[in-house]
């Protein structure tokens, strides 16, 4: 055995150091919480892409919305393309409990439409216009990100980067309980 | 060959590899040498393995296989050629086997090199360089196989991130390898002296010029990358304290002390201990490096996609370190040596000095880049550490380190006495004081470039009075004509005279980067045909231009450059899209003079006609890329160096004849 207090000072620094970056593994230096979350979520109306019929988000309110930021040429969105359409024809369609809505940013009509055809896509889907005035009211930082609004019109929770079945059905169940629970205030 | 054979190859590369961990230590233990030559064959067969596998990933990218999950994450059928190779190290999986075969071909060479040398130590160095291959091929059978096929084979590929297409990223990375996996020789030589308790100087003076050499890849890599970063980022600058940027750092700043201190063990028998902790430690920050930039532990601007190999790079780096410091504290006694310091005004202080400005950056920039990680782990806030944190630290113990290769040059081993420093002080100081009037007399007034300049000029002018008197007296020895003299001089002494070249280097890297301290940006909208003023500079917007270069398509914003009236240069800032990507990129249009840079980046075309243009006036910039030659020859020339050989007495003995 080594019995130099300076070698077991540099093996707890090691462990420092190696406990520190294993620590880093359980949090995502990119996710930097959204000042949103807990605010009423920024209307809009917008119109459907392929040129049937409008929306305005507020006319939602009554029932959660899933608000979903895409383009087609995102390699991620690609990804999470059949998760959204399953959930629209699961949630919305079948259940009429959640609403799904795309917006397309920084894209062409033409290229969003062949996106959605191609991935089957079957729920609202709009584009964003050419400033980008809804990207910019929900600070964007990236495609995909995606935005639970519950049925009062509050932004519940925000995902950066593509979303899972298991999330959907979670923030579903909570945006669930929190209208259980009105007065239940979330910290932004 | 097809991928899979590729994949046979790697796991036949593990093999080697294993037998190459186990069987030099049966040889040491058996007393066999033939058991210990196997090996060493078993290392440069290692390398026509994994030559092979990389030879079937080298095949899918150029024939656009894209049944190949690599190829098809990092090429597309429409990229240039030159790409579609370099798209090798252009993706995690890719890069990890280019980081094998760099190093498996730095094994095969110490296998061939020292069969006949270093017969003591070499068993260990070959168990612990492949012990790294072990683990690396590991990794590249496992989590991150760059040969893994999918079906349905998909027609087209998701294309190289456009950002990588560029010159410099080709040669960037290679180079950093070559860095990083340099500093893995001395590593192995120290490992093999510890562990055989051969602890005179042998592991310093035969690794010498590959120290060198890692050193000279690490440089060159990083200012690439920041060649890269200045010429296609267009945010005007080639350097950010990014955690990758500060990952590549580190060892860079542990290796350069180390290079300087290994030169006190040679010379003086000193800082055995130092340079064992320098070199587990530059080794350790450049696996730690990759660690970095492969893990997403760390935010950071250089998106490799987060993956599995962050835990196990990180048992790596812990084991390493572990491992190599309980073999230097059972050794510990024998490293320990009577010589220290025996004057404060001496050459070993001043590399003493030297060496505890070199850590002291090293620790601030891993603070710094570490401290989100702290500060989130136990307040659990999150923020990010910026450039003044790492420019308030680091500037002024580099402008020390600047101004101490004139006083190390200076001054004499082992004793000088302070009125021999003040005599041959006078003139460069006053080198100095005639930088310092000069820049205040062209306008700079910034305390920090001032004090840069100081440095510099003082540096500067040691080591042009120390060559020339030696110049001249060489002249006068043997009637020589001046180049010859001069000639002579370097090659009579190239480790003092390499070393000088690097210096200068040195000096104009510093002077390039005080140009920071005063550089200035303008934000102009020009309407088409009008003028508009950028400091002594006028910009003359003639219009829109679109064109096709390689696979991107370019809207340039055409703009004559004017000072005094008179036509300077038409410049192109442009942005450029990519088939396989939404966003447009920057093409930045520069104008380089020895003054500074004129750097036009556009922002934006917009809807009236006009453009908006981002104008930088980077002062000196070309100076820092001075660096490139003189580092080059400065290496070139005191790689040349060959210490005395140690003799090795009675091996035979030991092993037998081989």
């Amino acid at each position: 055995m080594i019995r130099s207090w300076k070698f077991w000072g540099v093996l707890s620094a090691i462990g420092a150091v190696v406990a520190l970056f294993a620590y880093g593994f359980t949090v995502d230096p990119k996710l930097v919480p959204s000042p949103l979350v807990g605010k009423p979520a920024a209307d809009f109306t917008v119109q459907q892409l392929n040129g049937e019929g409008a929306l305005t988000l507020s006319d939602l309110q009554g029932t959660p919305v899933l608000l979903n930021f895409w383009a087609s040429w995102c390699v991620a969105c690609r990804d999470e393309a059949a998760i959204l359409q399953e959930a629209h024809l699961l949630y919305d369609v079948a259940q009429n409990r959640l609403r799904v809505i795309g917006v397309a940013i920084q894209d062409t009509p033409e290229k969003a439409l062949a996106f959605a055809e191609r991935f089957g896509k079957t729920y609202f889907l709009a584009l964003d216009d050419e400033a980008g005035t809804i990207g910019l009211d929900y600070g964007l930082y990236g495609v995909p990100e995606t935005f639970f609004i519950d049925a009062g019109g509050r932004i519940q929770y925000k995902q950066v980067g593509a979303v899972t079945r298991e999330l959907i059905r979670t923030m579903l169940d909570e945006m669930a309980d929190e209208m259980a629970s009105p007065k239940q205030e979330k910290g932004s | 060959m097809t991928p899979t054979i590729g994949y046979i190859f790697l796991t036949a590369a593990l093999a080697v590899s294993l037998y190459g961990v186990f069987v030099p230590h049966l040889g040491v233990v058996r007393n066999n040498w033939n058991l210990i030559r196997s090996a060493q064959f078993a290392t440069i067969l290692n390398l026509v393995f994994v030559l092979a596998a990389s030879a079937a990933l080298v095949q899918a990218f150029v024939g656009d296989d894209f049944g190949v999950v690599f190829v098809w994450e990092n090429s597309s059928s429409d990229l240039p050629l030159f790409y579609k190779v370099s798209a090798f190290w252009g993706g995690m999986d890719g890069s990890l086997l280019f980081w094998e075969v760099v190093l498996a071909g730095m094994s095969a060479l110490v296998a061939y090199l020292y069969q006949r040398t270093n017969r003591e130590v070499i068993p260990y160095v070959i168990v612990t360089l492949n012990i790294i291959h072990v683990f690396l091929l590991l990794l590249l059978v496992t989590y991150s196989n760059p040969l893994a096929t999918q079906l349905p084979v998909p027609l087209e590929g998701r294309g190289l991130n456009p950002l990588l297409q560029h010159p410099a990223m080709v040669y960037h990375p290679p180079m950093l390898y070559l860095g990083y996996i340099g500093f893995s020789i001395p590593f192995a030589f120290a490992m093999g002296s510890l562990v055989r308790g051969k602890l005179d100087n042998e592991w310093v003076v035969t690794t010498r010029r590959w120290t060198l050499f890692a050193w000279y890849f690490l440089t060159m890599g990083q200012m690439l990358g920041g060649q890269w970063a200045y010429e296609e980022l267009g945010w005007g600058g080639y350097w950010a304290w990014d955690p990758v940027e500060n990952a590549a750092f580190m060892p860079w700043l542990t290796g350069t002390a180390f290079l300087h201190s290994v030169m006190l063990q040679e010379k003086r028998n000193m800082m055995k201990v130092w340079n064992m902790v320098l070199i587990i430690v530059t080794f350790s920050l450049s696996i730690l490096g990759t660690f970095i930039v492969r893990s997403g532990v760390l935010n950071s601007v250089h998106a490799f996609a987060q993956s599995e190999v962050g835990p196990a790079f990180l048992i790596f780096i812990a084991l390493a370190m572990v491992v190599a410091f309980t073999l230097l504290f059972k050794r510990i006694k024998l490293l320990e040596s009577r010589h220290t310091a025996e004057n404060l005004i001496s050459k070993e202080s001043s590399f003493l000095l030297n060496n505890l400005l070199f850590v002291g950056i090293a620790f601030t920039v891993f603070l710094g880049t570490v401290f989100p990680l702290l500060a989130e782990a136990i307040r659990g806030t999150k923020l990010s550490v910026q450039g003044p944190f790492f420019n308030t630290i680091a500037a002024p113990l580099g402008i020390a380190l600047l101004a101490l290769i004139g006083v190390c040059t200076l001054i004499a081993w082992r004793h000088s006495s302070w009125r021999f420093l003040v005599r041959n002080f006078r003139i460069p100081l006053g080198g100095a004081l005639v930088a310092v009037g000069f820049s205040f007399a062209m306008g700079v007034t910034h305390g920090g470039a001032l004090a840069v300049f100081a440095a510099a000029a003082f540096t500067a002018t040691v080591l042009t009075l120390d060559f020339s008197k030696a110049v001249i007296v060489r002249k006068h020895q043997g009637d020589y004509a001046w180049p010859e003299a001069a000639l002579q001089t370097v090659m009579r002494n190239q480790q003092r005279y390499g070393g000088m070249v690097l210096h200068w280097g040195v000096v104009f890297v510093f002077i390039g980067l005080a140009g920071n301290y005063f550089s200035r940006e303008y934000n102009l909208t020009i309407p088409q045909g009008r003028t508009a003023t950028a400091g002594e500079y006028q910009l003359l917007f003639k219009g829109f231009k679109s064109y096709q270069e390689n696979n991107a398509q370019l809207r340039a914003a055409e703009i004559e450059l004017y000072r005094d009236g008179e036509l300077l240069e038409t410049l192109l800032p442009a942005q450029s899209k990519y088939p396989t990507s939404a966003e447009p990129l920057t093409e930045v249009a520069i104008r380089r003079t020895i003054a500074h840079d004129f750097y036009l980046a556009m922002a934006s075309e917009n809807e009236d006609g006009s453009v908006t243009l981002r104008v930088l006036i980077n002062p000196l910039v070309v100076w820092a890329w001075m660096g490139f030659p003189l580092f080059t020859l400065g290496v070139g020339i005191a790689i040349l160096y060959k210490p005395k050989s140690l003799r090795e007495p009675a091996l035979e003995r030991q092993y037998g004849v081989a």
